[in-house]
């Protein structure tokens, strides 16, 4: 029987519906299983409503479902809330007072947490009792258990594994209709979110310094580098604001490292100044952009995809940078790492966009991540330099690339501008500078856009493509599936390295459907409109989704099929 | 052995005649000389600003950069490469309004730099608005009815923010600031000298006279600049009698010493490890 499973875990942020979320999707990894889960929470940190939604499965997936077979409450709102969401025959896994709804499976998870030793167990009982009615054999999760709290000192291991044991056995007579036989050799790959994978490409992109300035939701993605710094030559720092974070990047990058900053929307929007000086100077940087829904605050917790025209145009004037819109953790790491080195070639900023989705959820990564052998370095010494005391920061070259020396390294002197300056780097108001430096800065354009791959498709060939960027790549591809099987000729286009645009690796990709349809988590279609603007080519329609929640296939062939009915 | 030819630059100068910033200009490269500093060891980092074009006008390696933004760049190469001779050339408007924040937390940080600030108390640049520094009541043609915020005490609260050393020069006195400039950069951590310096074009209140009959030199007097009560009790002195030289020096662990960074050498020289990143990837 194909396994296709979701969890959910609700309650209060604080109550640990982390901890059994991670604990499940530990075990399944273990097992040899996919996993797929999305975080849920409110900008609180106690109270609220939240929940851990874990999807299982004995094939790949990328996507969460949006109906629940296996709810696990653990207070009473959860069940309100979330009730509606249980497929038939579902069930809700709760502490029941009373007599039990229909699909209520009573589980005194709070008195089998203290008669385990302490209620702070609650997490580990309901994880116990979820996988003794998935059918997980018990030895799987002792030992991801002792994994976890070997060596924790004082009786937490016991404590644990009693509290497991009691939430296993509490359900045993229980009938569960999607249990299954737990065979399924090897684990997969590795369980990786987005802010690990950037973390990790951050790393493999020999990133040296890193300055933020937390919020949310890409603080995870400093939290994670942190952890690394003493064993990396990297150092990571807590800027005063996020204008002070993109200009330490933007020092430690001139002085000589590569360097990164992160941040969401808003951070972006002070940052914008500090994208532009990297521009004028043309001193390589990487900025992370977490999209969150809204201007302004918005919505803090929560995942979008409205920053793509704004990333793209951020500050003013004209010039050059990079954008790439990862879809899966695997991607992140990639692509965090091409940003460091093309930022480094070409001497430009270069903007990994990702979201609240893709940061935050749990993925499996199959594909090994490997680290370049070796890093080149597009800096010059004096030994590279003809005359190192007549060296000049801004020389012209057909390429548009000058040879960039480092300060204080060699005899060579290095003079760099914000303001609009001479090939010596001297600010200059003279017409001729100002024209060639705008024409160097833009030379660069013809070997960026070679540095671009070609957009992802799968079955390209079909009538119908629907059409995304960043994380919606899961569920778009889910959402073919599905319209295949209702005998559909649907395919799909994933467009990742967004800018500078390939506009004829696109037109190529959309030139022999019928239609297509953009598939965006904004209330606008931009990549609908970037398409139009830079192609002539016109979407079909869209399927757009702006509540700050992360796309479900199912929505997605809803969309669609509504435009053809 | 450095001279004063090695800091000279055929870059036409844009300053107004008379301006006090040449003065500063001149005890900048009196100071580098007599520290022995080739320009070539020198890195100069300026914000936005009559006083930020200032290391165009010397040979140096330079980074001209935003409003404000200069300690940030500056705190920024530092943690690649800590052993970076750096100063700062800032403005009132630039280090005091725009750059507020990174002031004040490069202070607390103790990056090891020399911040020099020209302090003309108005902005020249953009012709004579008022700056964080102007006095009360000072009309401009903005300030129509004058100015009504209390000037900005940068001595004042860099001493409550835990400056290692702080000191007031005046750009009438040369002699006095190259010295000033060489103890600052001798010094280890964060340093700020608040440059009393009059604006020919846009400030006719603190004029080159104005200061002369006010400002006294706190070493000639006798002053050791070691008590904290003195030092934030003089910090406040303004008007008939005006405090320069040395206000505070205590030295204390610099930012990248506290952070470590110092004993493995600079991040630019540290090398990628392959072997050890591919291990900690293939483990996950």
């Amino acid at each position: 029987m194909a396994v296709d499973i979701t969890v959910k875990i609700g309650g209060e942020a604080g109550q640990g519906i982390q901890t059994v979320g991670d604990l499940l999707t530990l075990v399944c990894h273990k097992a040899g299983l996919y996993v797929m889960a999305i975080n849920d929470f409110e900008s609180r940190i106690r109270g609220g409503k939240s929940f851990f939604q874990i999807r299982i499965s004995d094939k790949p997936v990328y996507a969460p479902h949006h109906r629940v077979n296996l709810l696990v409450a653990l207070n009473q709102r959860t069940y309100d809330s979330y009730k509606d969401e249980l497929v038939p025959g579902g069930i809700s896994m709760m502490d029941v007072k009373g007599e039990p709804e229909e699909n209520q499976l009573p589980v005194p998870i709070n008195d089998l947490a203290v008669k385990a030793g302490k209620k702070i167990t609650a997490n580990t009982v309901a994880a116990g009792a979820c996988l003794g009615l998935l059918g997980a054999p018990f030895e799987l999760f002792e030992s991801i258990l002792k994994d976890r709290f070997e060596g924790k000192g004082g009786d937490a291991l016991e404590m644990n594994l009693s509290a497991a044991r009691l939430g296993y056995d509490s359900v045993k007579d229980a009938k569960f209709p999607w249990s299954f036989t737990w065979q399924f050799g090897d684990p997969k790959g590795s369980v990786l979110n987005g802010s690990k994978a950037i973390a990790l490409g951050a790393l493999a992109g020999d990133c040296r310094v890193a300055a933020f300035y937390p919020m949310s939701p890409a603080t995870g993605i400093m939290v994670n580098l942190s952890s690394l710094s003493d064993d990396f030559p990297l150092f990571v720092e807590q800027a005063e604001d996020e204008i002070a974070a993109i200009n330490m990047v933007i020092g430690a990058s001139f002085a000589g490292v590569r360097a990164m900053t992160s941040t969401s929307g808003g951070g972006f929007c002070l940052m914008t100044e500090g994208l532009g000086l990297a521009g004028m100077t043309e001193t390589p940087i990487v900025v992370v952009n977490a999209q969150r829904p809204g201007p302004a605050t918005g919505l803090p917790t929560r995942t979008a995809q409205g920053d793509l025209m704004f990333v793209i145009n951020a500050s003013q004037d004209e010039f050059l940078r990079f954008v790439f819109a990862p879809g899966t953790p695997s991607e992140a790491f990639e692509m965090t790492e091409r940003a460091f080195h093309l930022a480094d070639k070409y001497q430009v900023p270069a903007i990994v966009l990702t979201d609240q989705t893709l940061n935050d959820s749990l993925y499996i990564t199959e594909r090994p991540l490997s680290a370049p052998r070796e890093i080149e370095r597009y800096v010059v010494g004096d030994d590279q330099i003809d005359s190192p005391s007549e060296y000049r920061r801004y020389a012209i070259t057909s390429s548009g690339i000058s040879p960039r020396a480092l300060p204080c390294s060699g005899k060579a002197l290095v003079l760099v501008s914000g303001n609009e300056h001479s090939e010596d780097g001297h600010i200059s108001e003279a017409i001729t500078d100002r024209m060639n430096m705008v024409d160097k800065r833009n030379a660069k354009t013809p070997a960026m856009l070679e540095e671009m791959r070609p957009p992802e498709r799968y079955h390209a060939e079909s009538e119908l493509l629907l059409v995304g960027w960043g994380s919606s790549k899961g569920p778009i591809r889910e959402s073919v599936d599905r319209l295949r099987e209702d005998g559909i000729s649907a395919g799909c286009v994933h467009i990742a390295d967004i800018w500078p645009f390939r506009a004829d690796l696109v037109q190529k990709a959309l030139s022999s459907c019928k239609s297509f349809f953009v598939v965006e988590q904004n209330s606008t279609a931009q990549l609908g409109r970037l398409i139009r603007e830079q192609t002539g080519l016109v979407a079909e329609g869209s399927v757009l989704k702006y509540d700050g929640r992360p796309f479900f296939p199912d929505e997605i062939v809803r969309g669609i099929k509504a435009y053809l009915d | 052995m450095v001279t004063i030819e090695n800091y000279e630059c055929s870059y036409e100068n844009k300053w107004c005649p008379g301006c006090g910033n040449f003065s500063i200009l001149a005890s900048m490269k009196d100071s580098f000389v007599r520290l022995d500093i080739p320009p070539e060891k020198l890195l100069i980092i300026s914000g936005i600003g009559q006083a930020a074009k200032t290391p165009h006008f010397l040979k140096c390696n330079l980074f001209h950069s935003l409003h404000g933004r200069a300690l940030a760049i500056a705190t920024g190469a530092k943690m690649a490469n800590h052993d970076l001779t750096i100063v700062v050339n800032s403005g009132d408007g630039d280090c005091y309004g725009e750059g507020g924040n990174h002031f004040m937390n490069a202070i607390r940080r103790n990056v090891d730099l020399t911040l020099l600030v020209h302090n003309n108390k108005v902005y020249g640049l953009t012709a004579g608005q008022a700056s964080p520094t102007s006095d009360m009541g000072m009309v401009t043609k903005v300030q129509r009815h004058g100015v009504v915020m209390e000037p900005f005490n940068s001595l004042a609260v860099a001493l409550s923010l835990g400056i290692g050393f702080v000191a007031r020069g005046f750009s009438g006195n040369e002699a006095q600031l190259s010295k000033l400039i060489q103890a600052g950069m001798k010094f280890k951590g964060f340093v700020l000298i608040d440059i009393l310096q009059p604006c020919v074009s846009f400030n006719q209140i603190n004029t080159f006279g104005w200061y002369k009959k006010r400002v006294y030199d706190l070493q000639e007097e006798g002053y050791t600049p070691d008590d904290f009560q003195k030092a934030i009790s003089l910090s406040f002195q303004w008007g008939d009698r005006i405090p320069t030289g040395i206000i505070y020096r205590k030295e204390s662990p610099s930012f990248t010493e506290k952070i470590g960074m110092v004993k493995d050498g600079p991040l630019v020289d540290r090398k990628y490890d392959h072997g050890k990143l591919q291990e900690l990837l293939s483990s996950l």
